[in-house]
């Protein structure tokens, strides 16, 4: 009688498991979103699933006061007017949840396509489910290179990646011995020569070091000393006295916001000194970092996407961050921001392809050219080339910039021609 | 290149002495009761939260909330002790091992969901960012601080076990339980002081560590691990044991980058150096297992 | 050939045991065809997937009474040899899998043989230190993509050189017949030699010495075995995912999470592993799915694995199969 219930039991939970999938509307656009919701990343990602539902609140919803073409729209015009409808799932960054959650979203939900996923190692999961399923995803947030040297055809990013980055940088070093940085005379090139630079040792870092060291010989400097550390190390003081030992001319960082606070403090009580400290993004661009350290940082640079300053010179950015402010409480960042950029991407493509069709909107993702003036974020535009990466996308070097009231402001320093502020030179340290 | 290596061995002492305030607990209870207690990072890691809340919310100095972690681990560690360790004692081995592994992850997760994955550092305190230069050698401030005070509490415990005679009575059950019981001491009156002697030391260790490091959910994992190779080294059970073994660690840790620079290597540098005291604990315990000054095995 | 058919023997389970089993292998079979959704049947490759982790772990840790905690070294060992030998020197799934278990084999060998010196909570926490060493060395190895990992090209069509499928219903059969390998193993592996000689040594150890049994050695062995299920898994994952890097295939999480399957389905039970994934495998997935999307209460099916496991471990630390098998004390 035993075996009679446990088959009676298999029966019920295949009806419920059955129950479970879900029954869709039909004049609704679905596009699968995958962000780190729970667990370590959860405070970003909850973040970027705010920015995400924004956007698709303006694309859905006539929206007045913001002067892009999509805020009128109400729904996507060449699908009768059809709206997008987000579907979030959590992936934890764990890759292989996401791929899981991927195919769900592809096999169970019928979306039409994919974004996300944030972390690197979770988007090359994904999108490899997305290639295999010939679905296209739109990657936001991921800047590793490799992403793009897959010689995928269903995968497209908005966002530049490391290398264009880094290239920034080199260009800014290169423009400070010319003088075109604003407010400040010419470097000679034997204060600026040599360069170490310490990273966090995963994907992201190692990349970014690989990268560092390419420029830096493309562009003809020394590369003192290079580290790889661990994000999570307790103690970062042999890392930072085996940078200070070699005194380099610049202190390169690619590091995450924990190490970045233990890096610069340690630096601090070493009472290091240089006279150019840059960091690439990530932790050195996050709120809680200018928060924390305060007047510390005065002078130090940061790679970035966004920053509100932008919203002074781009009409469209001052706008919409405006009405995320109050409809959040917060400014946009460089995360959140490229968040809104794929949402609206995606209804662009949708619009241009007329259709839901994959093939079509490949086709859409390859063609689209998104200018200048419709974008939130400073860049040239959206076009892809064709690996599917961004080449209008366009990174911002920022410095942190002590005011006459006490308060720390991010200034921008290159491009040069955006440059808010005289930059700091050289960098002032800690006595 | 001297210099180096004194600076490494001095921070190294310093660090250490902090190391091995972490693993004293750990070897308390496991010289009382033959449990190693994976929640101990844990301990640690809500000792750390305790401290920095306690400065977020009521602005006090964080050595001055050190008596609220010490009393938050005292707690902790009782409240482990009666509510699940006395349970699982009656089971296997496993089960103990199992145990204290689910209160080790139920307690990540409870800080996960209160706290959330962000890092947390105190950044208002008297001491806090601030140096002190002795010659060519400079030193944090808070990091001079937690070795006093890491050294001041070793004083304090050894003091009690030694002098006292609740003290006396925990050791003579960690030596003999049975005759212990003989000579009138309740076993599980000295497991539970066990416990509480153990949770307040690492109490008090989190809000010290607190002060230079960040405090996030899953902090004690790395914690336990080196104070599980301190524990190893010195030997479990013993206290002068430990207090060596942390001091040796905390050196091993700083001066094996330095030891990679001496010889121009880049392989060996300061991304191994914490796996350099997971594969100490290995050789310890497979070479010496009583380690330094261990009785028990 | 007497010793093979005992793999396909169940006779000494019970009745009931046997028809659950059997039914269960049905619902198995059919099930890709039953129509329940893709997320559905990732749920039960993951299951099948971390029972074979959950059996292998088994081998040392439950018949051999020695908790270890170091098992996704072994699932790491597995993975990057079945990728790196794609990457590198295209070679396919079929040679490289049974590398990547020689591999594991051997490097158990080296290991276990210091390892197994030790005894315990010293063991247990050993094994930990070797995982994360490893670990540690392969998030810095350059040679082996370091802690950006290892990405597998994809393949058209279904390969099954390669084992790549675009459906996941083949990699659900493919998962299933390994399970199936598993399972017939285990019970050839309980009623062996060396299965007999490892519950005399968890019983009584210096019993089992006197009777002139290398007390060592077999540890080693069933350690060595365990490392090649886990390794066996770590390939599949490498062939699945697409994508391997240190921080998927050889975390500390992995090792815990297979450990505490067999464990809450009861250690040194034939279907302890397979009832305790049956049991986590689906709670993390849908409950994590459920509330990814609601804001207060992530996190919260972490806590409630946690404290299931601490109340298990209290009261029945044979685990669920511990718990059935009491009410069928009761019963009889």
């Amino acid at each position: 009688m035993k075996s009679l219930r446990f088959i009676l039991f298999l029966c019920v939970l295949l009806l419920s498991m059955a129950i479970i999938t879900p029954a869709y509307a039909q004049k609704e656009i679905k596009i699968g979103v995958l962000y780190p919701l729970s667990g370590a990343m959860a405070t970003i990602g909850r973040d970027l699933q705010r920015a995400a539902e924004f956007t698709v609140d303006i694309i859905n919803n006539k929206t007045p006061g913001i002067d892009l073409p999509m805020a009128q729209w109400g729904g996507i015009p060449s699908l009768g007017n059809a709206k997008i409808k987000l579907i979030f799932v959590d992936h934890r960054g764990e890759p292989d949840r996401g791929a899981d959650l991927a195919k769900r979203l592809i096999l169970d939900d019928k979306v039409v396509g994919l974004t996300g996923a944030y972390n690197s190692a979770v988007t090359k999961t994904v999108s490899a489910v997305a290639e295999r399923y010939g679905i296209p995803m739109i990657n936001d947030a991921s800047t590793s290179p490799d992403l793009t040297e897959r010689g995928f055809k269903w995968f497209w990013r908005t966002t530049p990646h490391d290398n264009y980055f880094n290239r920034d940088l080199f260009e800014f070093l290169k423009g400070l011995t010319e003088g075109k940085v604003k407010g400040v005379k010419a470097v000679p090139r034997s204060q600026l020569q040599n360069l170490a630079y310490a990273c966090e040792n995963t994907e992201w870092g190692s990349g970014v070091a690989k990268s560092l060291e390419a420029y830096a010989k493309e562009y003809g400097f020394t590369i003192k000393k290079g580290i790889l550390y661990n994000a999570n190390s307790p103690d970062l003081t042999s890392e930072a006295k085996a940078l200070v030992s070699v005194k380099p001319d610049a202190m390169l960082f690619a590091s995450y916001l924990s190490d970045a606070l233990l890096m610069i403090r340690t630096l601090k009580a070493m009472k290091a000194n240089t006279n150019l400290l840059w960091g690439q993004d990530a932790g050195f661009e996050m709120a809680d970092f200018a928060k924390q350290l305060g007047a510390d940082i005065n002078g130090v640079l940061t790679r970035t996407v966004f920053i509100d300053k932008i919203t002074k010179v781009k009409k469209v950015a001052g706008q919409l961050n405006a009405l995320y402010k109050k409809k959040y409480g917060d400014d946009l960042t460089g995360a959140t921001a490229r968040s809104v950029v794929s949402v609206q991407t995606w209804a662009y493509v949708l619009n241009k392809a007329g259709s839901t069709d994959p093939k079509a909107i490949q086709k859409a993702c390859n063609e689209i050219h998104i200018p200048e003036n419709e974008l939130v974020m400073p860049w040239a535009g959206v076009k892809f080339d064709s690996k599917g990466q961004n080449i209008l996308g366009r990174g911002l070097i920022g410095q942190y910039q002590k005011k006459p009231d006490g308060s720390i402001s991010l200034e921008i320093v290159y491009p040069f021609e955006l440059a808010t502020a005289n930059f700091i030179y050289p960098f002032p340290g800690w006595k | 290149m001297l210099m180096f290596v004194i600076d490494a061995l001095l921070q190294g002492i310093l660090i250490g002495l902090l190391f091995a305030l972490v693993a004293l607990g750990l070897t308390i209870i496991f010289g009382v009761m033959d449990i190693v207690n994976f929640a101990h990072g844990e301990f640690l890691m809500l000792g750390m939260y305790t401290v920095y809340w306690t400065n977020y919310f009521f602005g006090i100095d964080p050595l001055l909330a050190l008596p609220v972690s010490a009393i938050l681990g005292i707690l902790l560690g009782l409240a482990s002790y009666y509510w699940l360790i006395r349970y699982l004692l009656r089971g296997p081995a496993i089960a103990q091992l199992f145990g204290t592994f689910g209160l080790m992850l139920f307690l990540q997760y409870l800080a996960m969901f209160l706290f959330s994955a962000d890092y947390r550092m105190i950044d208002k305190g008297v001491l806090v960012g601030k140096s002190y230069s002795i010659g060519p050698f400079i030193f944090d401030r808070t990091k001079l601080a937690a070795g006093l005070l890491s050294l001041l509490s070793f004083a304090l415990v050894y003091y009690f076990l030694y002098k006292t005679k609740t003290g006396k009575a925990l050791q003579a059950t960690a030596i003999n339980k049975e005759a212990a019981t003989y000579m009138g001491i309740k076993t599980d009156r000295m497991n539970a002081l066990a416990w509480a002697l153990g949770g307040g030391t690492v109490g008090i260790a989190g809000g010290l560590l607190v002060n230079f490091y960040y405090a996030y959910p899953m902090v004690g994992i790395l914690f336990v691990m080196i104070a599980f190779a301190c524990v190893a080294l010195g030997g479990f059970g013993s206290i002068k044991g430990v207090f060596f073994a942390g001091l040796l660690i905390g050196i091993l840790v700083m001066i094996f980058p330095v030891f990679g620079q001496l010889i121009g290597s880049d392989f060996i540098g300061p991304h191994f150096k914490f796996t350099i005291v997971y594969l100490a604990y290995f050789i310890i315990v497979v070479v010496r297992p009583q380690g330094l000054f261990g009785w028990k095995n | 050939m007497e010793k093979l058919k005992d793999a396909f023997d169940f006779s000494d389970f019970s009745k009931v045991e046997r028809v659950c089993f059997y039914v269960f292998t049905v619902f198995l079979l059919v099930f890709p065809w039953l129509g329940v959704g893709s997320f559905v049947k990732t749920v039960m490759i993951q299951f099948m997937l971390f029972s074979l982790f959950g059996m292998g772990w088994n081998t040392i840790g439950g018949y051999g009474g020695q908790v270890e905690l170091g098992k996704a070294q072994y699932v790491g060992i597995g993975a990057y040899t079945v990728a790196l030998m794609m990457v590198w020197w295209k070679v396919p799934f079929w040679i490289s899998m049974p590398v990547g278990v020689l591999i594991a084999l051997g490097y158990s060998f080296i290991i276990g043989y210091p390892l197994f010196r030790l005894k315990g909570h010293y063991f247990a926490i050993a094994t930990i230190c070797t995982s994360l060493v490893l670990k540690d060395i392969f998030d810095n190895w350059n040679l082996v993509g370091a802690a950006k990992g290892i990405e597998l090209p994809i393949h058209d069509h279904p390969d099954f050189l390669y084992m790549q499928f675009k459906s996941d219903t083949y990699y659900y059969y493919f998962i299933m017949v390994l399970f199936y390998i598993a399972i017939f193993y285990m019970n050839w592996f309980r009623k062996s030699k060396l299965g007999f000689q490892l519950r005399m040594i968890k019983d009584d150890e210096d019993a089992a010495e006197s009777l002139g049994i290398d007390i060592r050695w077999c540890k080693i062995k069933a350690y060595s075995i365990a490392s090649a299920f886990v390794a066996v898994g770590g390939g599949f994952m490498a062939v699945y995912n697409l994508y391997i890097d240190p921080a998927s295939v050889m975390e500390l999480s992995l090792t815990i999470k297979i450990a505490l399957m067999a464990m809450l389905g009861g250690a040194a039970s034939m279907w302890g592993p397979i009832i305790g994934a049956a049991f986590l495998v689906p709670l993390d997935r849908f409950l994590g799915s459920w509330l990814g999307g609601h804001k207060g209460l992530s996190g919260i099916d972490f806590m409630i694995y946690a404290m299931l496991i601490m109340i298990v471990s209290a009261y029945q630390p044979r685990g669920i199969w511990g718990i059935i098998e009491q009410f069928r004390k009761k019963e009889r």
